[in-house]
């Protein structure tokens, strides 16, 4: 989160540009240091995570009944992504009924995506985990709720559906919870727009709105986890306005970045549609049939899971209580040392006696 | 309490009983029956475990000067009748016996070579103690005690008096506290004395200079002004005296007790560039969206110490915030972004285009 180093009456007289080798305050957050990847990688990331979650649950089918993997068809990749898609386009739904402002949405769509770049859906049935990075965002962006009270807004849910998870979807995150959002770009570019010798005072009203509505359509890409949120605020308020734009990024030095923007307009108009849900249906009616048995509670698969870590746990209890015991009778409890010594005496004595 | 055998049970006092009378027909109606309480059972003596005698007995039996006992013809005197301070007697004997040993047997560590010879002592000591408690051995534990008592009679001395002095300086420090803390209470009060004079002086002063009526009163008031001044100098000029005197006890007292060099603190300084020189905030802006925070500064909306031009400040930049960030391009190395001119790559790979 960026920190206010200064207020407005700075005490430096004069704002120096970067010396080399200085670095800037974003490039300090965890945004930019582990959630930043190019396309290809996360393309990648999927599709690795994808195969290694069907070999894992495909070797569960196989142990408990030999041959029954064969006929069911996994998801792939995109199915995944799709279905995260569908989700991540419920939460604005569900923050406009609770009141949360877009602070909170846009952090717990952040959440969501980065769960699904560490887990995949087979494991974890998107529904509960939105519902849990939703309850997260709340606490993260300090606008927290009590869980009865959410709760009780969504209905056919428990607290238990949602704080199981809760401990997951931070580990999953690396407990890196500050997630720095393309809104508050755009309304610093549209204050700072003002602030231009020569802007057009009428229609900026206008321009921001619509700049907004592409912000928000960009957080059903994989926008954030690409470019950095003050492009993508550059790049929605191009696709609203690109004189505008290009005039304020002029001013700022950086017209190079209008280039780098441009694949990414073409994302957020191509890109942001929420899926079919037609598509979405028949996705997962085939993932209830691939669910990873391991983590449905009550299933022979997740019981003998819980049964093997129950043995080892109890193996190591009874390893650590052996060795304990072994201290206590076998050895003297204070130690070899005073036995010793004892015979270091009685060596002394006879030393003694002996002496003539 | 009526014992096996009741011979000598007058003598014993076991015949005493509360509120009864002696059954012991030599005590007539009229001698008082002593409650027993802990501070009139007597220990004799007596090698008898329950050999309690009240002070009233005591004094009646042996006023006459020293008297057997009867039951072992020993003699005893009135002198050898100690309190009991302990319910057990065994207990009051024992602590009788150490007492008289540890004035006796009083080395220390310090007065023997090393560690085993100081043990041997102890456990030499400790034979002692317990065979005379015992009642074993007793001439030849006599014969010990004495022997020991010879060989170290200088040194068992020494420590006597060591032991002495320390008990003396004890006391002469709370001494030396508590006429400290009396003469701290006597200055306070002098002091509040002084204050009180000084008050009623200025006052007689006052009226004196306008009963004198030669002046004005405005002159009065110069003149008593002039008065208190002085009185504030002389008073300065004495405290500070004594905070010199207190500085130079003070630093003498330090230079003797050779503190430590204080090392100074060096806080974290981290040194990130914070795109100062890429805005220039206006003194206000157009904020539509932020109408209500702007109409009540003053109000409810400064709660907090929350001003509307931070937020703006934020904002802005946000929107400037990492606008050079060259997203990860695939086709490169996949650590260098792609280079502008005049630009430095950071360690992570990641680059600040410097001003162009």
């Amino acid at each position: 989160m960026p920190v206010p180093t200064e207020v407005a009456s700075s005490v430096t007289p004069e704002p120096e540009p970067p010396r080399k080798r200085q670095r800037t305050l974003y490039e300090a957050s965890t945004q930019y240091k582990n959630w930043r990847f190019s396309k290809q990688q996360l393309s990648s990331i999927r599709t690795s995570l994808n195969e290694a979650a069907v070999a894992a649950i495909r070797d569960t089918f196989e142990a408990d009944s030999p041959g029954s993997s064969s006929d069911v068809s996994f998801l792939n990749a995109d199915e995944e992504r799709l279905l995260v898609k569908f989700y991540a386009s419920k939460i604005p739904q569900l923050c406009g009924a609770c009141g949360f402002p877009e602070e909170v949405e846009a952090t717990a769509v952040s959440y969501l995506k980065r769960f699904y770049l560490k887990n995949t859906v087979m494991d974890w049935h998107p529904k509960n985990v939105m519902l849990t990075a939703l309850f997260l965002a709340t606490k993260t962006a300090n606008q927290p709720i009590p869980i009865d009270a959410y709760v009780s807004r969504i209905p056919k849910t428990s607290p238990s559906d949602i704080l199981d998870l809760e401990f997951l979807v931070a580990q999953s995150l690396g407990f890196e919870f500050t997630v720095w959002h393309p809104h508050r770009a755009l309304w610093g570019v549209w204050l700072d727009i003002q602030s231009l010798p020569d802007h057009p005072k009428e229609d900026i009203e206008e321009v921001y709105k619509t700049a907004k509505t592409h912000v928000r359509a960009s957080r059903l890409t994989d926008a954030e986890l690409i470019y950095t949120p003050s492009q993508i605020a550059l790049a929605a308020f191009s696709l609203a306005s690109p004189n505008l734009a290009s005039l304020w990024a002029h001013s700022k030095d950086s017209s190079n970045v209008l280039q780098v923007i441009e694949p990414l307009k073409q994302m957020i108009l191509q890109d942001s549609h929420p899926p079919d849900v037609e598509a979405v249906r028949d996705v997962d009616r085939r993932l209830k049939l691939c669910k990873n048995p391991e983590k449905v509670i009550g299933s022979k698969a997740y019981l003998a899971r819980k049964a093997q870590e129950e043995k080892t746990a109890a193996e190591k209890r009874a390893k650590k209580a052996e060795e304990i015991r072994k201290a206590m009778e076998e050895n003297d409890p204070f130690g070899e040392h005073i036995a010793d010594e004892k015979k270091l005496d009685e060596a002394v004595n006879e030393a003694l006696e002996d002496d003539d | 309490m009526a014992t096996k055998t009741n011979i000598g049970g007058w003598l014993r006092g076991t015949t005493v009983r509360k509120g009864g009378s002696n059954s012991n027909p030599r005590s007539t109606a009229g001698t008082p029956v002593v409650q027993s309480t802990s501070t009139t059972i007597f220990g004799g003596g007596v090698k008898d475990p329950s050999g309690r005698v009240s002070e009233f007995s005591v004094h009646r039996l042996f006023t006459l000067g020293p008297a057997p006992c009867p039951i072992c013809q020993k003699t005893l005197r009135k002198l050898a009748f100690t309190p009991q301070t302990f319910e057990d007697l065994q207990v009051e004997k024992e602590v009788a016996i150490r007492r008289r040993i540890a004035k006796e047997f009083n080395k220390r560590r310090e007065d023997f070579p090393d560690l085993r010879s100081y043990n041997d002592y102890l456990e030499e000591v400790e034979d002692i103690t317990f065979n005379l408690i015992n009642g074993t051995e007793i001439e030849r534990t006599e014969e010990r005690i004495a022997e020991l008592r010879r060989a170290s009679a200088q040194l068992t001395s020494a420590n006597a008096a060591r032991e002495l002095e320390y008990a003396a300086s004890l006391q002469a420090a709370e001494e030396a506290e508590k006429l400290a803390r009396q003469q701290r209470a006597l200055q306070a009060q002098k002091e509040e004395e002084e204050e009180r004079e000084e008050r009623e002086r200025e006052r007689m002063k006052v009226i004196e200079l306008l009963e004198r009526s030669e002046m004005s009163e405005e002159q009065v008031k110069k003149e008593v002004e002039r008065w208190r001044r002085e009185r504030e100098k002389k008073r300065l000029a004495e405290q500070r005296r004594q905070q010199q005197a207190a500085k130079t006890l003070r630093n003498r007292a330090a230079a003797q007790s050779q503190m430590l060099p204080d090392t100074p603190h060096v806080p974290l300084q981290d040194d990130y560039y914070a795109w100062q020189d890429k805005y220039t905030m206006l003194p206000t802006y157009i904020d539509p969206s932020h109408g209500a925070v702007m109409q009540d500064r003053e109000g409810i909306m400064r709660a907090g110490g929350y001003r509307i031009e931070e937020a703006w400040e934020r904002a802005i930049r946000s929107a400037v915030a990492g606008l050079d960030v060259m997203p990860i391009d695939d086709e490169e190395d996949q650590w260098n972004g792609t280079l502008g001119e005049g630009v430095t790559v950071e360690g992570a790979g990641n680059v600040v285009a410097a001003s162009a």
